[in-house]
């Protein structure tokens, strides 16, 4: 009896996976336009997947699932926070399903590699995230950057920072240990020469640390003048909480300085947030038109607003969108060649594709969170202090040439 | 002291009951789940210290009761994937009842802030939470050794066979070992909560080192277990002060490096 049932169970999967397995290779045969969302639902950045899917959706929705006239066909995959699953599912979406435009996935290290895929398949990819690569040594004409440069980031925050406490002037830093905290670190440095900061230390974590004691201790024995986190999502978390734990916070200052916003910030209790500085690539209560009747609809369907995650994913299927309607065309080389330039008003503002290294120029925020005691309702976690769009300097431009198709 | 703790509950479970207890991690989660909703409800840290893992021992015993009790002739193949299906429907219902976004749960008023030891400045909580860890520890191998129910289990671990022949219920001391096991991954999910906030996936990462305090203690060795979680938290403090960014790694390479001299780990297997 359990042999049979089993050998049933069998059948059924193998039944299940033709039947799914050959109407795709159909389907994708009609004018229909394939985009993959490559999203993170397992591994470290499996609580920001549903994010990104939740924003690429409503993107697509706004359109009803169309254009150019023509049926879109959203195909999402599981990233897995790993270079290997994202690169091979990646590959499968473009072989199998026919798609040729990918957005994702989150992690910089990872969208490294599928950038690669991109290149060798010649379709478009568009990411956003905290590595320079992308639009710097490693770029080519298929991937694009939605978040801000590094250098933009950096400038923000150290500048704006600055200015409201020109004292502060130890810093010890946290820097997650992969693409985007070294990105982000080699800013932060070079900004802080101007403004005469000593860096007393520079600690480096694995992505997805939970432990945070034997960091802050380290910190706390350097007796800096503010600690400053480049890491993100559950690191920045949990390294925030340690630092109020051993009572640094709020006695000192803390930045986080690429943060996702109101995602992290929800997780931490007020207590937590008091004097915490945070820079990040899109906050809710941005003043642009997008933004607001995004903000609404979004909050009107999942209750609390959206962060950088879905925010990003969003405005880059708005910008991959525009792209077609630019080009009016689904040719990959027609829509690479109207996103170069593309200039839009979307959710962070005025934004820019830069052509000759695929950079978004656009704004980074600066926030400052309130205390408990100005906080108007549950969700006023911040104000945002200052917005900036330094562009990378010349100097330190990595992308020579973007190269040919 | 909290690796102790996790390590010495899933012991327990592991030498009593011989069964692979992935749903351990869960446990240690939905501990630390309970405590913030007792405190949110009646305002006290402490109330909610002593109901939470009363709670998940409850939880526990009808775990045992209304399904590992059915499995124990299934063998290990069926046990494992039972208790590790349970820790996903866990983790899940964690998900429904109280929301996928992480939770910070701040410490109770006086034991805010850090205290300066001298040497080095540590947080007055966490001071706190090894004391009290180190007690609950004490505690229980007091229980264990002290009492004549705690012999008893002592015995189940030993000879299951001969303790049943002497007419003592061997299917209620397994789910009393059960429950105790639980009791002890719950309060230590509660007393973590303030330190590492929660989330639906925390007792991912503290399962993974429950068993290496496990293999590495000898599986089923009740003091082994206690020792091993004194030998990896002292390990990864001394490691973390020289070498930060190792301290992760080094628990896995304390255990590796033990198995390899020692397989049948520190105290040997009951």
């Amino acid at each position: 009896m359990d042999k049979l049932k089993r050998r049933d169970i069998l059948k059924i999967g193998a039944l299940a996976a033709t039947g799914l397995g050959f109407p795709a290779i159909l389907r994708a045969q009609a004018k229909e336009i394939v985009i993959l969302g490559l999203w993170d639902q397992t591994g470290a950045f499996s609580d920001v997947g549903p994010l990104n899917d939740r924003g690429m959706r409503m993107a697509l929705e706004e359109r009803d699932m169309k254009v150019l006239g023509r049926p879109i066909r959203y195909v999402t995959r599981d990233g897995a926070t790993q270079a290997g699953a994202s690169t091979r599912r990646a590959e499968e979406a473009v072989d199998g399903e026919g798609a040729r435009f990918i957005i994702g996935p989150w992690s910089s290290g990872v969208a490294l590699a599928v950038s690669e895929v991109a290149k060798r398949k010649k379709v478009v990819h568009l990411f956003s995230g905290g590595t320079e690569d992308i639009s710097g040594a490693r770029c080519h004409r298929y991937s694009f950057q939605w978040a801000a440069s590094p250098y933009t980031a950096a400038k923000t925050v150290v500048d704006n920072f600055m200015k409201a406490n020109p004292k502060a002037k130890r810093w010890h830093l946290l820097v997650a240990d992969y693409a985007f905290g070294w990105s982000v670190e080699k800013y932060v440095k070079e900004v802080g020469k101007t403004h005469g900061i000593e860096f007393v230390g520079a600690d480096r974590h694995p992505l997805g640390e939970r432990e945070f004691s034997n960091y802050v201790q380290k910190a706390a024995a350097n007796r800096p003048d503010v600690v400053a986190m480049i890491n993100f999502g559950g690191d920045a978390v949990a390294g925030a909480r340690e630092i109020f734990n051993f009572g640094l916070t709020p006695r000192l200052p803390l930045i986080m300085s690429w943060s996702s916003g109101v995602e992290e910030l929800v997780q931490l209790a007020p207590e937590i947030r008091d004097n915490l500085w945070v820079g990040t690539n899109f906050y809710y209560t941005a003043d642009t038109p997008v933004a607001k009747s995004f903000v609404k609809s979004y909050q009107a369907k999942f209750k609390l607003p959206p962060g950088y995650a879905p925010s990003a994913a969003y405005s880059m299927t708005r910008m991959l969108l525009a792209g077609f309607d630019k080009a009016g065309s689904d040719d990959v080389q027609a829509v690479v060649k109207a996103l170069e330039g593309l200039e839009m008003n979307d959710i962070v503002g005025p934004m820019r594709v830069d052509g000759a290294t695929h950079q978004t120029l656009r704004p980074y925020f600066f926030l400052r969170c309130k205390p408990k005691s100005a906080m108007k309702h549950e969700l006023d976690f911040a104000d945002v202090v200052a917005t900036g769009d330094a562009p990378l300097p010349k100097e330190y431009a990595a992308c020579k040439d973007i190269g040919s198709f | 002291m909290l690796y102790a703790l996790m390590g010495l509950g899933l012991s327990l479970i592991t030498g009593v009951l011989n069964i692979p207890n992935f749903a351990h991690g869960a446990l240690f989660a939905v501990g630390a789940y309970l405590l913030v909703t007792v405190v949110n409800a009646l305002g006290s840290f402490w109330i909610g210290l002593v109901v939470a893992p009363v709670g998940v021992a409850l939880l526990g015993f009808a775990i045992e009761y209304a399904g590992i009790r059915r499995l124990y002739a299934a063998g290990h193949d069926y046990q494992l994937l039972f208790t590790f299906g349970l820790s996903l429907i866990l983790a899940e219902g964690i998900i429904l009842v109280w929301g996928p976004v992480g939770i910070s749960h701040l410490p109770p008023e006086i034991l805010r802030g850090g205290m300066d030891l001298g040497f080095t400045f540590y947080p007055k909580y966490r001071l706190f939470v090894m004391v009290a860890a180190g007690l609950l520890v004490f505690l229980t191998w007091l229980f264990l050794e002290k009492t004549r129910y705690g012999a008893i289990m002592r015995a189940g671990i030993e000879n299951k066979e001969m303790v049943s022949l002497l007419g003592i219920d061997i299917h209620r001391l397994f789910t009393a070992a059960f429950a105790l096991g639980a009791y002890l991954a719950g309060i230590a999910g509660a007393l973590t909560a303030p330190i590492r906030g929660l989330s639906p996936g925390m007792g991912v990462d503290m399962l993974g080192i429950a068993f290496v305090v496990v293999a590495l203690g000898g599986l089923g060795n009740l003091l082994g277990a206690i020792a091993a979680g004194l030998l990896i938290g002292v390990a990864q403090a001394l490691v973390a002060a020289y070498w930060t960014e190792a301290s992760t790694v080094v628990i896995y390479a304390v255990m590796a490096a033990v198995l390899l001299v020692r397989p049948q780990g520190l105290f040997g297997i009951r």
